[in-house]
């Protein structure tokens, strides 16, 4: 795969890889206003934060190629069903593994995992209202130079218009209703 | 003109069939008959965010984030079926709401003065005595404070004026403030769901979600004078509370939603001269049309969708996070528990924060305090816009010779009204409003849930025709609904003597 390639996923990718890395950072980003030791909250942000950037720019792969139904929330609830676990877990193993020097899984992992299989849910609305607030517009900024960023924006794009196309018929019935009462 | 109704007195009839070439209309109580137009299409699936946004932002607030909590702690999590009910109740009134509004552009405030005037005024009179009192700044102001040290009466001072200026330099108001409560309700719903992962257990959330199931579960002590205005005020306040629901229907038609397609949006004072005519009446569409009712099936899926998944959904995983987190605080510092069922909320909040700051490292404390900041920011841009937006709309149709007026200007003048008033309060009167008064104000917002809930019965039963009414079963739970938020406020007036808290 060459650069221009491996660039142009990476732009398709990147909404949903910053949503995860915002959603890590809620971990360890406001340590920085409470005084807080800047390696600890470094280490909580990135531990959860890259995982879940990464799992969040798979979505976003997975949407721009049309394999998940885009805006809808079964998919999404899927997808995090399985992957906020390993999130976590990899998150558990790596905050030991770099602060105490040796990885260390959850007590009772499978426990640990159903319970975050459940909270995932949650975690999959939130990131599917902010990915789809995000990446269109991200989306059509890419456009010019990524066909295949132009091709998902372009179905949002045929969504907008047929929404703008059937306001401007209601107005346009608006104005011909006002100029017959008069 | 033709009407069109078989029944034109009492507003019940059909969208006939008639054809001559004069305008149809459908007519419904006393007020213009609606003219007949095409339904838009529903949206797509791709459409997933809708005004809903504004309800979740209103409705998660303390209620969720504390007064569950502290009912849990103090009853344990059995006394969650009555969350469950009664935000299951508010899920079907939002649905309610949203047929009136969707079939005819019109503000269920409309929709009340189409049945009875004076109902329509107890109304705008309950908005004014209840929700111009700036007391829900401080919370989140409060929460700011302990973040960044900055006093909370300046952080809510700015924070009104804030608002000011950005709804009045808005083009739109409604789609800049969707925006916004977008961005930060999906960093709350996302933040919250990381924080409960990380502080939470299994057991915690086992007994959590098998409490709600717990149906009949009522301790003795919840029957005491004490105890019993607080867990009628928390079922009151799960989800919107309040005048809240109502002031959706104006989200719902600014949003475009149903007929509200019709209507035009309201502008921020600054494009107050692009401000379109507001028409004087609502619109309906041809009921006896088969298009046109495939159409409204689209629509009430759609806002189905919006209210179990968005609203029910987003409304249930705050609450339960922070029972959760609650749980573990109180589980880590027995300190907490006494706090929190001593009812400081402030001393509570703090302890809850202290606790996650010892299981998860004191960043989660701050990070606590970050939502409790950002429920309260939500909080305050809801019902600011809800105000001003409910209000005017009132005043537009219903004061004689305010029409001289654009609506973007009374929606200006009742929102400076509300943060001058505002920010004089919070430095020179009772941020709640006067203490003789808060019974008054408590049993006010009660009362008009009750009240609405009689009044969606009246206008969708009475108002709208016969093929889009709801249906009995959906009667019957608003019906419930009335008595249930009416009966238990009377019962507490007159078994306690107290009011809900």
């Amino acid at each position: 795969m060459d650069t221009t390639r491996l660039l142009r996923l990476g732009e398709l990718a990147l909404p949903g890889l910053v949503v995860g890395l915002i959603a890590g950072a809620v971990a360890g980003g406001l340590a920085g206003i409470v005084g807080q030791p800047i390696g600890w909250a470094l280490v909580s942000m990135l531990a959860l934060g890259v995982p879940l950037a990464l799992l969040g720019g798979a979505y976003g792969l997975l949407a721009a190629f049309r394999k998940v139904r885009i805006g809808a929330f079964a998919p999404a609830a899927l997808f995090w069903l399985v992957g906020f676990p390993l999130a976590r877990l990899a998150h558990e193993v790596l905050t030991h593994l770099i602060l105490v020097g040796e990885p260390q899984l959850p007590p009772d992992v499978l426990g640990f995992l159903a319970y975050q299989g459940i909270i995932s849910a949650g975690f999959a609305i939130g990131f599917l209202w902010l990915h789809e607030r995000i990446a269109p517009r991200w989306w059509r900024r890419m456009a010019p130079h990524n066909p295949e960023a132009a091709e998902i924006y372009a179905v949002y794009a045929a969504y907008a218009k047929h929404v703008y196309e059937q306001r401007q018929a209601r107005r346009r019935s608006r104005g011909r209703a006002t100029t017959q009462q008069r | 003109m033709v009407d069109s109704s078989k029944v034109p007195v009492s507003g019940a009839g059909e969208t006939g069939a008639d054809t001559g070439k004069a305008e149809r209309v459908w007519r419904a109580g006393g007020l213009d008959p609606m003219p007949i137009r095409k339904l838009p299409d529903a949206p797509p699936a791709i459409h997933l965010l809708g005004p809903t946004v504004f309800l979740v932002a209103l409705g998660v607030g303390m209620g969720e984030s504390y007064m569950w909590p502290r009912l849990v702690l103090v009853f344990g999590p059995e006394i969650r079926w009555l969350f469950l009910i009664g935000v299951t109740l508010q899920a079907v009134v939002m649905l309610e709401m949203a047929r009136y509004a969707m079939a005819t552009g019109e503000s269920i405030f409309t929709g009340a003065a189409r049945v009875f005037k004076p109902l329509m005024w107890f109304f705008f009179a309950v908005a004014i005595l209840v929700y111009i009192w700036p007391g829900h700044l401080s919370a989140g102001a409060a929460a700011f404070e302990e973040i960044t040290g900055i006093p909370w009466v300046l952080t809510a001072c700015i924070a009104l004026v804030l608002v000011g200026v950005v709804f009045t330099l808005a083009k739109v108001i409604y789609n800049l403030l969707e925006n916004v409560l977008s961005l930060l309700i999906g960093t709350l719903v996302v933040g919250t769901a990381i924080v409960a992962s990380l502080v939470g257990s299994w057991g915690d959330l086992s007994s959590t979600i098998t409490g709600m199931f717990n149906f009949g579960y009522f301790p003795s002590d919840a029957m005491s004078s004490t105890w019993f205005p607080i867990v009628v005020g928390a079922i009151a306040f799960a989800g919107p509370s309040g005048m809240q629901q109502m002031w959706y229907t104006l989200h719902l038609r600014d949003s475009g939603a149903g007929m509200g397609a019709h209507v035009p949006k309201i502008r921020g004072l600054r494009h107050a001269s692009e401000q379109e005519e507001m028409p004087a009446r609502g619109f309906m569409f041809d009921t006896s049309d088969p298009d046109e009712m495939k159409k409204w099936k689209g629509w009430r899926r759609w806002v189905t969708f919006d209210a179990l998944l968005l609203f029910w959904g987003i409304t249930m995983l705050v609450t339960v996070s922070f029972t959760v987190l609650a749980q573990a605080a109180a589980r880590e510092n027995p300190n907490v528990r006494s706090l929190i069922e001593g009812g400081d909320r402030d001393a509570a909040l703090n302890a809850m924060s202290d606790a996650f700051a010892s299981v998860g490292g004191s960043v989660l404390g701050g990070v606590f305090f970050g939502f409790i900041a950002l429920i309260g920011l939500n909080a305050t841009l809801g019902l600011f816009d809800s105000f001003s937006r409910g209000q005017a709309d009132m005043t537009y149709f219903f004061v004689p010779g305010a029409k001289r007026f654009k609506i973007s200007h009374l929606y200006a003048f009742f929102l400076w009204a509300v943060i001058i008033f505002g920010i004089l309060i919070l430095n020179f009167g009772p941020a709640d409003g006067p203490s003789g008064v808060l019974d008054i104000l408590a049993f006010l917002s009660t009362f008009a849930m009750g009240a609405y809930c009689v009044v969606l019965l009246l206008v969708n039963n009475r108002m709208l025709p016969k093929p889009i009414r709801p249906k009995w079963w959906s009667n019957v739970i608003i019906g419930f609904g009335a008595v249930f938020y009416l009966g238990m406020l009377f019962y507490s007036l007159f078994r306690f003597g107290v009011v809900v808290s």
